[in-house]
């Protein structure tokens, strides 16, 4: 009971700041369609320079839809682990950390609680920005209701447990939030083109974006948004996927490898007197 | 453990330890590979807060302070020693103890700015695990309490630094604990926004019967607010009596006559009970005879009579004479100075 407490006290908060700053929520969301759009719009535009596979893309508005999806996937990605590093620095620094810290639900709660009002946001603002590109682009996606939510759950635990892990990190050692820039591009880099890695680099690199959280998670988002389950025409659950399997042991690993990192590191910040410092 | 106490300290221990890489000493220009500092903000303290006590923790920059309320927060892990709560012990009972506790830290924006302070007190409400119909009464009485009804509904980032401090206090106060603690509520305020603070803090402590811990450096906020004082300094608690009683401990009894003329010295240093004259000129002209007497009431009688007797002999105007005031900046100065190093064992709590 005590986390509906707090995901309903975040969820107010969060929209009555998006509410109070409308001007700043709706110039986000025109300048992250415009900003997606300005991309297609320029690949298609210079399909001569760019080769024909790339092209290609752009030309099939499944592929479009494909493409939009994984820069909305992985700005999630970015997003969720920025809110376990940048947005935690900040509230060590202005003393934001030590009240969520004194917090009775204890620090592993709110954070949590944070993370789903911030899912929640994305998830809406994200649906609103597909609708718009697959009205402008052409392109549709399949909405099929109980794999999509089950997907988008383990997609978030998958995140969650690894923002944790990094969240936990930068309560200890603050400066680990520059280094985890690079992770979040890494990440979001994979949300594109997630089954292009998985298929044409060597072995090791192959196993290691398995690893990270957002590889198989956008594999499985896209075959059920984008493709409709289907491969060559033929109906294949995503439920039997090898992917989907492979995100169910990512996120259970990443949750539990998380949390419990997030909470020895609490328990250390505590014994170094490094919550309130930056 | 003493069940008199809602707060209690019992030889608490906190060393900091900082490694720096590639260092250069700016006094030597000596450079080294790593640099290892290291710091005891607390060591072996002991006191107690009674109930409905308010009790100060002074001290200078850098004594401890802000550690020891973040070790009774649980912000703060002790090294040794334990701290206990309302009875609980705050290293296995952390999360009972914050229901018991609130908080106001020196120096942070504990309030969201965008955010109105209702809003504010709505969601911190939320995360202290108030809720429904009791917790919008208690944020509305709140506001009400500490004079912020009128802002109620202005985006905090528009308040001033004396309101956004009062609006921290009740967030501090919203989930209703019985002790509160406040590190240097009243540093950067104007003078009325301090006098404000510290009659809030008043009407909390007497008028709802919560404890509370007040750090500060401040001499005036110290003696007008607490109850009883604790003085830390280097990480040590160097005194820890009851505000009076700590005044007069180190109190010098003396007495200034203020005179027509300055007297010379050598006419008055011959009385029984005498110790010690000092002339001086108060607010730059009006001279006054500062005489140290011995603290035994028998010979501090003999002492005064023996001065007033000696002025008429020598053809001195008596205005009037009064006992020399002891101001808590004086007692401070006493004892982290050297000076009070010698006095620390009878100071204790």
């Amino acid at each position: 009971m005590s986390f509906f407490l707090v995901v309903k006290a975040e969820l107010v908060r969060t929209f009555i700041i998006m509410r109070r700053y409308w001007f700043r929520t709706l110039t986000g969301l025109v300048l992250s369609y415009a900003m997606l759009a300005a991309l297609i719009i320029g690949f298609v535009a210079r399909q001569d320079t760019i080769g024909p596979s790339l092209a290609q893309r752009f030309t099939d508005a499944d592929k479009a839809t494909n493409w939009a999806l994984g820069f909305i996937i992985g700005i999630y990605a970015f997003g969720v682990v920025g809110m376990f590093s940048q947005r935690l620095q900040t509230m060590a620094q202005n003393g934001q950390l030590e009240q969520l810290c004194m917090s009775p639900h204890g620090l592993v709660t709110n954070f949590l609680a944070q993370s789903v009002v911030s899912a929640v946001s994305s998830i809406l603002s994200s649906a609103v920005l597909i609708w718009l590109i697959a009205k402008t682009f052409g392109g549709a996606l399949h909405a099929d209701f109980t794999p999509t939510v089950i997907v988008l759950a383990l997609t978030f635990a998958d995140l969650i447990g690894f923002g944790f892990m990094v969240g936990g990190l930068v309560l200890l050692f603050k400066q680990v939030g520059q280094v985890v820039v690079i992770v979040r591009f890494v990440l979001f880099l994979l949300a594109f083109s997630a089954e292009k890695v998985t298929q044409d680099l060597p072995v090791v690199i192959r196993w290691i974006a398995h690893a990270l959280p957002v590889t198989d998670a956008a594999i499985c988002i896209k075959y059920v948004l984008v493709q409709g389950q289907t491969m060559e025409g033929t109906y294949v659950s995503v439920f039997t996927r090898p992917s989907f399997f492979l995100l169910i042991i990512n996120s259970t690993v990443w949750t539990l490898v998380g949390i419990s990192c997030f909470r020895v590191m609490e328990d250390w910040s505590r014994s170094k007197g490094t919550l309130g410092a930056y | 453990m003493n069940r008199e106490y809602v707060v209690e300290l019992e030889r608490v221990t906190k060393t900091f330890r900082t490694w720096h890489f590639l260092y250069k000493d700016e006094d030597t220009q000596k450079r080294s590979l790593y640099y290892r500092r290291t710091v005891t903000a607390a060591n072996r303290i002991s006191f107690g807060v009674a109930r409905g006590e308010i009790f100060g923790l002074l001290g200078p920059n850098g004594a401890g302070k802000t550690t020891t309320v973040k070790m009774i927060s649980g912000l703060i892990r002790p090294d040794a020693g334990r701290v206990y709560v309302d009875g609980l012990h705050v290293e296995s009972k952390r999360l009972q103890v914050l229901k018991r506790v609130g908080v106001v830290l020196e120096g942070t924006r504990t309030s969201i700015w965008p955010l109105t302070p209702l809003e504010n007190l709505m969601y911190y409400g939320n995360l202290k695990n108030v809720r429904g119909k009791v917790l919008r009464t208690r944020a509305r009485e709140l506001l009400d309490f500490i004079g912020l009804k009128d802002k109620m509904h202005i985006q905090t980032r528009k308040l001033s630094r004396g309101e956004k401090q009062k609006l921290a206090i009740c967030i501090a106060l919203v989930a209703d604990p019985p002790v509160l603690l406040l590190d240097e509520p009243t540093t950067g305020l104007d003078v009325q926004s301090s006098r404000n603070i510290r009659d809030k803090i008043l009407d909390v402590t007497s008028g709802q019967g919560k404890s509370a811990l007040v750090t500060t450096h401040d001499m005036h906020v110290a003696q007008e607010l607490c109850d009883r004082i604790g003085i830390i300094n280097k990480g040590e608690l160097v005194a820890c009596k009851r505000t009076e009683e700590l005044l007069n401990l180190f109190s010098d009894q003396s007495f200034e006559f203020h005179v027509d003329r300055l007297p010379v010295v050598s006419e008055f240093a011959d009385i029984p009970g005498v110790r010690n004259v000092t002339p001086l000129l108060k607010d730059g002209d009006e001279p006054v005879l500062v005489v140290q007497v011995d603290s035994d009431r028998a010979l501090r009688s003999e002492a005064l009579y023996g001065m007033v007797a000696r002025l008429k002999q020598r053809g001195y105007v008596l205005h009037s004479f009064n006992e020399r005031q002891q101001s808590l900046e004086n007692v401070f100065l006493h004892v982290t100075s050297g000076a009070g190093q010698g006095q620390k064992r009878n100071v204790g709590n």
